[in-house]
């Protein structure tokens, strides 16, 4: 595949120049693969192709492509998940997918591994609040519009989550903060 | 296993609303007050904040591994590929039934009467096109065709797409046709002998049959040698002829539906360039094609054709 590839429509040749990289390490947080997070983030973005006319000149382009990242990945689980259990092979792929493992984490050893695996772990909806909000700090009323909430209850599952993550590493020394702000 | 005190269970969320960055400065101040007084709370909050900190490396780590650029690469020539499929369409109604829009990037690729539902669309039958109902764009475009249906525009001045024509020969047949003006008539002989292929008549009416932009390429204006409309999308003649009215072409209802050569101007190609009346001399039984008919007088002037110095139309117009 050459270099010389042209899409020949610069106003949606920015939007991928602006966003991809964004939503690709979004969708690379998300998936378990590299190549699955590369599917995934063409999906994403020829999705919003077929879907560029529908964009006002006003739209947050960058909230509208998380929103559409965020469905994608969300089919991209549930028909995994049909797959799975079509093929009966759930437990296989949990056990590769285990970070939980005492082995695993005295190999890891590292809080942010074991910080990352928590995020993994977490409930579908939960893990992708948190990844948008705190990993790239999105809004809560986007965050509500990509799940199909209320901001509230967007804020509810970063909490939630954050409650977990906390869990997981008790009985870890974190790194030193200072102690108010 | 102790449980908390009411006071800590109910400043929980602020406590971690203000060790994450995520509290409004009310809540950064009740925060603040309890967790002076309260040991577990501030440890709780050290925590927090630990955690918060632990993901701000995460939020700051560069992308991971997988190649973002190279990914970006593939997705440039996937998007260049659905480029070069995509076909947006609508089905607009109009006064000659529900009718298919639908253009790609290069332009309109199919006006198509739908009988039998979309699904019987060739859109849907033809290899490599990513169909798409759209279609803001392709509004305006119906608006034009309605006025044209109605009378009140003569030109359909789109860009075309002939990717559903199934050959060179049937695109060189398409621009042929396209060249007859509005309220003129050919024939499938006269269209075989404007391409030099004056033996390929019938290859002409498959692939006028076949037109994908019927009324755009105006496929209606092209009748049998003799005046017969013959066929229209499939057996459509009532078509033809509520087209042709459009345009002024006068027709005659017997067994079968025909041209009213009567009612016409005939243009038998000459060196002054003049057009008649049907009655001037034999020009009448001179084949269609051949000879071009043209519903009105202004329309054979405006290719520059001059009134026959012999039967005066400008004189004894047709009524």
């Amino acid at each position: 595949m050459g270099e010389a590839v042209q899409l020949d429509d610069p106003a949606f040749e920015a939007v991928v120049a602006t966003h991809h990289g964004e939503i690709y390490r979004y969708l690379r947080r998300l998936a378990y693969r590299g190549a699955e997070a590369d599917d995934l983030s063409q999906e994403t973005f020829l999705r919003a192709y077929r879907a560029r006319h529908r964009l006002t000149p006003d739209a947050n382009v960058r909230a509208w492509l998380f929103t559409i990242a965020t469905n994608v990945f969300r089919n991209h689980v549930r028909s995994e998940r049909r797959r799975r259990v079509a093929h009966a092979s759930l437990q296989v792929t949990r056990r590769e997918l285990d970070l939980d493992g005492p082995e695993a984490a005295v190999l890891a050893g590292e809080v942010r591994t074991l910080t990352e695996a928590a995020i993994r772990r977490l409930p579908l909806k939960q893990r992708l609040a948190f990844t948008l909000r705190k990993l790239h700090e999105l809004d809560y009323e986007l965050i509500g519009q990509s799940l199909d909430c209320s901001a509230e209850s967007a804020r509810a599952h970063v909490f939630q989550a954050l409650r977990k993550i906390r869990t997981t590493l008790n009985g870890h020394v974190l790194p030193p903060t200072e102690s108010t702000r | 296993m102790t449980t908390k005190p009411r006071q800590c269970v109910a400043i929980e969320p602020d406590l971690i609303a203000a060790a994450t960055g995520e509290a409004v400065p009310a809540a950064r101040e009740r925060v603040a007050a309890h967790v002076a007084g309260c040991t577990s709370c501030r440890d709780d909050f050290a925590r927090y904040r630990a955690v918060d900190a632990v993901v701000g490396t995460l939020r700051a780590d560069p992308a991971p591994p997988g190649d973002a650029e190279a990914a970006r690469r593939r997705l440039i020539a996937r998007l260049a590929d659905l480029k070069t499929r995509l076909v947006s369409y609508r089905v607009f109604p109009s006064p000659l039934g529900p009718i298919l829009l639908a253009a790609s990037e290069h332009g309109v690729a199919l006006v198509e009467y739908l009988r039998g539902g979309l699904s019987r669309s060739r859109l849907f039958t033809m290899a490599g096109i990513d169909p798409q109902e759209d279609g803001g764009e392709l509004e305006r475009l119906h608006g034009e065709l309605l006025e044209y249906l109605a009378g009140r525009r003569t030109r359909l001045e789109w860009p075309l797409d002939l990717r559903f024509a199934r050959s060179d020969f049937e695109r060189a047949v398409l621009q042929a046709t396209s060249a007859v003006p509005y309220g003129a008539v050919s024939s499938y002989t006269g269209i075989a002998g404007d391409l030099g292929k004056p033996s390929a008549v019938r290859a002409v009416a498959q692939a006028l049959r076949h037109n994908p932009v019927p009324i755009v390429i105006p496929c209606h204006r092209i009748v049998g040698v003799g005046g017969d409309l013959v066929g229209y999308a499939g057996d459509r003649i009532g078509l033809k002829e509520r087209l042709l009215a459009v345009e002024g072409v006068p027709t005659l209802h017997g067994r079968t539906s025909r041209i009213e050569r009567r009612g016409m101007y005939h243009y038998d190609p000459n060196p002054d360039r003049q057009y008649c009346l049907p009655t001037c001399g034999t020009i009448l039984e001179r084949p269609i094609g051949q000879v071009k008919l043209f519903a009105r007088r202004e329309l054979a002037e405006a290719i520059g054709l001059e009134p026959c110095a012999d039967c005066r139309p400008d004189l004894h117009p047709l009524s």
